[in-house]
């Protein structure tokens, strides 16, 4: 497969939390289609893959869902008010083209900005919260009800030739890259019992992931998620994209099996970086660990530059160079 | 109507190239004379049935950026040609120069922030996937132009798009041509260069052409949106054309005024008049350098000067209906 091409398909879907279906679906499709694997879509909405083994059960997980706003309030004319769900920067909706998911279909809507002409010194100096946003509906606005939801309307491209650019790549690009790893497994004896669970529900409160860790009930969850790349923050090493997986480290995950991925790959010849993280990591991991009796745990990231926007980046060879390790750390049973 | 495709063209102010071949394209076979003059403006003259002269303009430019450094990790810096609230350019695709080199105005994750941050053109920084200086400079030079990527839609009543402002009015000009109106006046249609950075081509155009009067074709600004008060809106989108009593820089002709609001009311165009004096046209220019008696017809329109504005297919209708009815008639 073409990493580069399924993430930018997994990008240009769009998945809600709670409304993950078309992204489920079409990784459902691809999954299938690259190794003989079991497919099942549980209660909550889940993808589980399982590529079947006799050994130690072993379960990755990459959420599907992306950020999006809600309708909240009619205005006059076709214009509504929004509100979002996720964590995003109000200044990075302002002059955003929007499609609004109706019950009737697609509906484009403009998040507008009074022209600067316009505009005196109390408003130019203004921080916008999302209460001061408003949508101008450009389409059959009539089926606009409040509660429908809204993603960014932009396309994924190649930014330059090693980086992705488009929305949502938190999280495909996670799930672009297990779909690999499974792919990559096709060429190992693989004795480990293995689950891909492409989860729901992350940024909305992480109930998605830790429902399927419990009936799974794995002996280790590996959680593969994006950390913010090329960008200093104080205290913290400066994770770069382009410089391979980030294996994080913290009490969310098990020291031992954080050692071995490390030491294997030193051994292959991966680069890495590590990022340290206080009492949580804000992923699915944080939530893993203590299901039922608790289960050991390794975080694996992405860098990302622009989290959270129109156009998040991320660079493919990270992505392949996750997959690489992953494919032998699993293949080994995950020693 | 070509507003589609014409939103859709790069074209900041300087680089008005692309816009201009692909006016000239279209019309080249319907005018009696054209030329590019000295400073880039496209001038095309259509005879009418007097010996006067009417020039009627549309500016070509949109506002946009320029190079202006390129950084040790690669990344790009910009500043602004027109005016742009730095507010409205985060996390936009862009287009940089003759090698249409695509890029990313790149953002802070709100994760890290610190309460609120404020945007200023100086921390603004366009990322196109070069993690050197010397590979970013493969690319893009200081110097180039970065123009918002084409994103024009056209949905059932509206059109939304990048450079509405003012391909709107370039786009009328060129419907005025193909329509094979019977001109009262020789027309000359402008279209010109460089509005947004301080009116810097139709003044060029207005001493070659000498005119009797002149005509400028805008988009313009309307602020009726739930935020801003109604009192204080310049124009409502679905209420016809603007016409412009006074701006920044000129009074319209009283005569010309009138005119168009006569021709308006007797064939039952809706139109509005201007509420507000902000911001200037070319007519300002015009006026300064010939002296010419100047009208200005705007299309109005939400969200100019942004990535983003949108106007009502009506609005463009009847705005093209009074020019349509103007320009053959004998106005003074």
């Amino acid at each position: 497969m073409e990493v580069k091409e399924i993430l930018k398909n997994l990008s240009n879907l769009d998945g809600p939390s709670g409304y993950e279906f078309p992204v489920i679906k079409y990784i459902k499709d691809v999954a299938e289609k690259i190794a003989p694997v079991k497919t099942l879509i549980d209660n909550h909405g889940n993808l589980i893959v399982r590529k079947k083994g006799d050994g130690r059960k072993i379960a990755l997980f990459a959420h599907t869902d992306e950020i999006a706003f809600v309708i909240t309030k009619k205005e006059f004319g076709n214009y509504f008010r929004i509100h979002t769900f996720g964590g995003v920067d109000p200044k990075v909706v302002i002059s955003q083209r929007l499609r609004i998911h109706t019950k009737e279909g697609i509906s484009y809507g403009i998040v507008g900005m009074l022209e600067p002409h316009l505009q005196n010194e109390e408003i130019r100096q203004k921080n916008i919260t999302f209460d001061d946003l408003f949508i101008d509906v450009l389409d059959k606005s009539d089926s606009v009800q409040i509660g429908d939801l809204a993603t960014f309307d932009s396309e994924a491209f190649d930014l330059n030739e090693r980086y992705i650019a488009g929305k949502a790549l938190d999280n495909r690009a996670s799930c672009a890259t297990l779909l690999y790893t499974l792919e990559l497994l096709n060429q190992f004896i693989v004795n480990a019992d293995i689950y891909f669970v492409f989860s729901v529900r992350e940024e909305d409160g992480v109930s998605g992931a830790v429902n399927a860790a419990y009936k799974i009930n794995p002996d280790l969850a590996i959680v593969l998620d994006v950390t913010h790349g090329d960008i200093l923050r104080p205290s913290y090493p400066k994770i770069e994209t382009g410089k391979g997986p980030v294996l994080d480290i913290g009490p969310m995950v098990n020291y031992e099996y954080f050692d071995k991925i490390k030491n294997l790959a030193e051994k292959l010849s991966v680069n890495y970086q590590i990022e340290p993280n206080g009492d949580h990591s804000h992923t699915d991991t944080d939530r893993i660990q203590i299901t039922r009796e608790g289960i050991p745990t390794l975080l694996i990231s992405i860098p990302l530059r622009y989290m959270h926007t129109p156009y998040e980046v991320v660079n493919i060879r990270d992505m392949e160079e996750t997959a690489r390790l992953l494919s032998f750390f699993l293949a080994r049973g995950g020693e | 109507m070509f507003l589609k495709e014409l939103s859709d063209i790069p074209g900041v102010s300087g680089f008005e190239g692309k816009v201009r071949e692909f006016i000239k394209e279209k019309i080249k076979d319907k005018v009696d004379y054209i030329e590019t003059d000295k400073l880039g403006n496209l001038i095309a003259l259509k005879k009418g049935k007097v010996n006067k002269k009417l020039m009627i303009t549309a500016h070509m430019d949109e506002v946009g950026f320029i190079v202006s450094n390129i950084e040790e990790d690669g990344k790009i810096s910009i500043i602004p040609l027109g005016t742009i609230d730095p507010r409205v350019v985060l996390g936009k695709k862009v287009v940089i120069g003759e090698k249409q080199i695509l890029g990313v105005i790149g953002s802070k994750p709100v994760h890290l922030m610190e309460g609120y941050e404020k945007v200023s053109f100086e921390n603004i920084k366009v990322d196109i996937g070069a993690t050197k200086k010397q590979e970013a400079e493969s690319k893009v030079k200081i110097g180039d132009f970065v123009s918002f990527a084409p994103n024009a839609m056209v949905h059932e009543e509206w059109i939304s798009g990048k450079a509405l402002d003012d391909r709107g009015g370039c786009s009328i000009l060129m419907d005025l041509i193909l329509s094979g109106l019977d001109l009262y006046y020789d027309t000359f249609f402008a279209f010109v260069i460089q509005e947004e950075t301080g009116l810097r081509g139709s003044g060029s155009c207005a001493f070659k052409i000498n005119p009797d009067f002149a005509i400028v074709v805008e988009t313009t600004t309307s602020g009726d949106n739930p935020e801003f008060p109604p009192d204080r809106r310049s124009s409502e989108l679905g209420k016809g054309p603007v016409i412009t009593p006074a701006h920044r820089g000129y009074v319209n002709d009283e005569r010309l005024f009138n005119f168009a609001v006569k021709v308006a009311k007797e064939n039952n165009i809706p139109y509005q008049i201007k509420r507000r004096t902000v911001g200037g046209t070319d007519a300002a220019r015009i006026a300064i350098t010939t002296g010419t008696p100047s009208l200005v017809i705007s299309i109005p329109s939400r969200y100019i000067h942004s990535p983003m504005s949108v106007v009502n297919i009506s609005d463009y209708q009847n705005t093209l209906k009074l020019l349509s009815l103007i320009l053959i008639k004998e106005v003074l």
